[in-house]
């Protein structure tokens, strides 16, 4: 956490949220995909968000980012209501099915990117350079994104994520697709990030890779936190992360 | 509170980023190619000779129409005059008999190219085919990437809006000038009202654009932005022509909440009827095609306010891309 005039101030807060999905031609069916959750993210922090498919994640990083808005309760980013835009300049975001345009090139998505986060433009181009270079796509920078993997595909996401150099990066299942260079890549980055007193918000199945770079974690069952705490308390009674999740997944669906 | 400097840097990286979106859906080649046809049909025109005023020869006329100008007396005595001249398109293929002055024969040409093909075809054919620019750019998992940054969404919308007005204008006057050099250059006619297609096509294009915009808010689908606007734009057709015919030909027993309900639709809703009036008006159509006998009738009796018309239209368009906006707010990703 961070000090700020005297208060603390966590990179993200959920106070008794719910997230209710309306459907329907008159929007009477309701879907409740959060349910009551509060969890504070410390600044500073690599933090786990694990819990089954549709355990409401990924709900859970669009209130973050102001993608969907809470049906109850209040959500904060870098100290600021979620829907405050102005501090998604210092967030950077990457989920697992990016989408870009396919007609623009990776160094034009990047531009395209930066100017919308408010970069310079006499920083954008320097920024792209580096960032294309750093994901191992600078000899393929002026090529159209329809000929892109996947794996480069979510190289690109990560670079146009780190664009702004984030004080806050949001990860949503980040190694889906990539290659085991590219996730050497993802890793290496986030120990920077933690290096650095960033915080990082990594949404992930791949569990090795949530014990080599978390320090902290919540688990999500059924929209609700079945767990939150250190990993090392969860890993502590040695049956290992997989058993201890396997068990809080049983029980938080129970 | 609105933060005006990045509201138009979003608004301004969002219209380039449709000028490559539409040279990538090869539209912008389509509408290209399309005008250097046009361009090619003006520039085929060629007129040969003219209509001719012969003082004080005699030159016998068929009774009657001498007897329309005044006897066959007075047509020698004030001269004759001799329709002499050709008109063939396509350098040549096709070939007719001059109706009219050479002036006459290119403003036909104009306004056939305008009106017809400008006007109706190409913005009905332009909605139709920039009914996919929001849609796909609103896909979740394309959106999500833009919308998770700080501009607002409305700017982003708005941008978006603009750029896909922005590329048909562009497109209106490249047609426009294309048109106009051709014609020009076959003929040595330059007549510059025609450039008053530009402002008359792009307004008619951004208005019902605007709805265009609301319906892929609201369903994120390509086909219910295509065909929800065309079906609108055949409803405003429909409110506006009944609005006039009413008051050209008021019917007995129509009662006064039926005539308040359809000045309201007329007024509420964009008018394409008088947009195209008010086209017509502005090139000098009227004497090359027949005017709509409602149409003729309420201007006569006093009844048509173009400008109020226009003004009426482009609210409503500014008010459905500010309802597009809120609902896009709105909308969770």
């Amino acid at each position: 956490m961070r000090v700020w005039g005297g208060a603390t101030v966590h990179a993200a807060t959920f106070e008794n949220v719910n997230k209710i999905y309306k459907s329907g031609l008159f929007r009477r069916r309701g879907l409740t995909a959060v349910d009551n959750v509060s969890l504070t993210i410390p600044h500073g922090s690599v933090f786990g968000l694990l819990g089954p498919n549709r355990a409401g994640k990924t709900t859970l990083v669009k209130l973050l980012l102001n993608l969907a808005r809470p049906s109850r309760g209040a959500v904060t980013r870098l100290g600021e209501a979620a829907t405050v835009r102005a501090s998604l300049n210092r967030v950077g975001y990457m989920h697992e099915n990016h989408a870009f345009p396919k007609y623009l090139s990776a160094s034009e998505v990047l531009h395209f990117c930066g100017g919308l986060s408010g970069i310079p433009t006499d920083q954008v181009a320097g920024k792209s350079a580096y960032w294309l270079e750093r994901v191992g796509l600078a000899d393929r920078a002026h090529e159209p994104i329809s000929r892109f993997s996947k794996g480069m595909v979510q190289r690109l996401g990560l670079a146009q994520a780190m664009l702004n150099d984030p004080e806050f990066l949001i990860l949503d299942e980040p190694t889906e697709g990539l290659d085991l260079l590219g996730r050497q890549l993802l890793r290496d980055i986030v120990q920077e990030l933690k290096a650095a007193s960033k915080t990082v918000l990594l949404v992930s199945h791949v569990l090795p890779e949530v014990q080599e770079l978390c320090t902290e974690l919540a688990v999500i069952v059924a929209g609700r936190v079945a767990y939150r705490g250190k990993l090392t308390e969860l890993t502590s009674n040695r049956t290992g992360l997989e058993a201890a999740l396997k068990a809080i997944y049983v029980k938080g669906t129970a | 509170m609105v933060n005006l400097s990045e509201a138009i840097r979003t608004i301004r990286w969002m219209v380039r980023d449709t000028f490559r979106q539409s040279i990538s859906t090869k539209l912008f080649w389509v509408m290209l190619g399309i005008t250097a046809v046009c361009s090619l049909f003006a520039a085929s025109l060629r007129i040969t000779g003219d209509i001719s005023t012969y003082e004080g020869v005699a030159y016998t006329l068929p009774k009657d129409e001498a007897d329309k100008v005044g006897g066959a007396a007075k047509v020698i005595d004030d001269g004759v005059q001799i329709k002499n001249g050709e008109l063939s398109l396509g350098f040549g293929v096709i070939r007719t008999k001059l109706a009219k002055s050479k002036d006459d024969a290119v403003k036909f040409v104009q306004v056939w190219l305008a009106g017809v093909v400008g006007d109706s075809l190409g913005v009905l054919l332009a909605l139709l085919w920039t009914a996919g620019f929001l849609p796909t750019f609103l896909e979740p998992q394309s959106a999500t990437v833009i919308l998770a940054k700080s501009p607002p969404r409305w700017a982003i919308l708005t941008g978006k809006y603009l750029g896909v007005v922005g590329f048909v204008s562009l497109q209106a006057v490249v047609f426009v000038f294309g048109t106009w050099l051709g014609l020009g250059v076959a003929t040595n006619v330059w007549d510059l009202t025609y450039w008053l297609a530009v402002p008359l096509l792009v307004i008619n294009f951004a208005i019902f654009y605007a709805v265009s915009a609301f319906i892929a808010v609201a369903t994120r689908s390509t086909i219910a932005a295509a065909f929800g606007t065309l079906l609108f734009w055949i409803l405003c057709w429909t409110v506006n022509y009944t609005h006039h015919a009413l008051l050209a030909t008021p019917v007995e027993g129509l009662g006064q909440g039926a005539g308040f309900l359809m000045e309201v639709g007329y007024w509420f809703l964009p008018k394409p009827l008088d947009l195209g009036g008010l086209f017509f008006d502005a090139i000098g159509a009227q004497g090359y095609f027949g005017e709509m006998p409602e149409m003729a009738k309420i201007k006569a009796g006093g009844h048509f306010y173009p400008q109020a018309s226009v003004v009426a239209s482009c609210v409503f368009a500014v008010t459905t891309v500010g309802l597009a906006s809120y609902e896009f707010e709105q909308t969770d990703y």
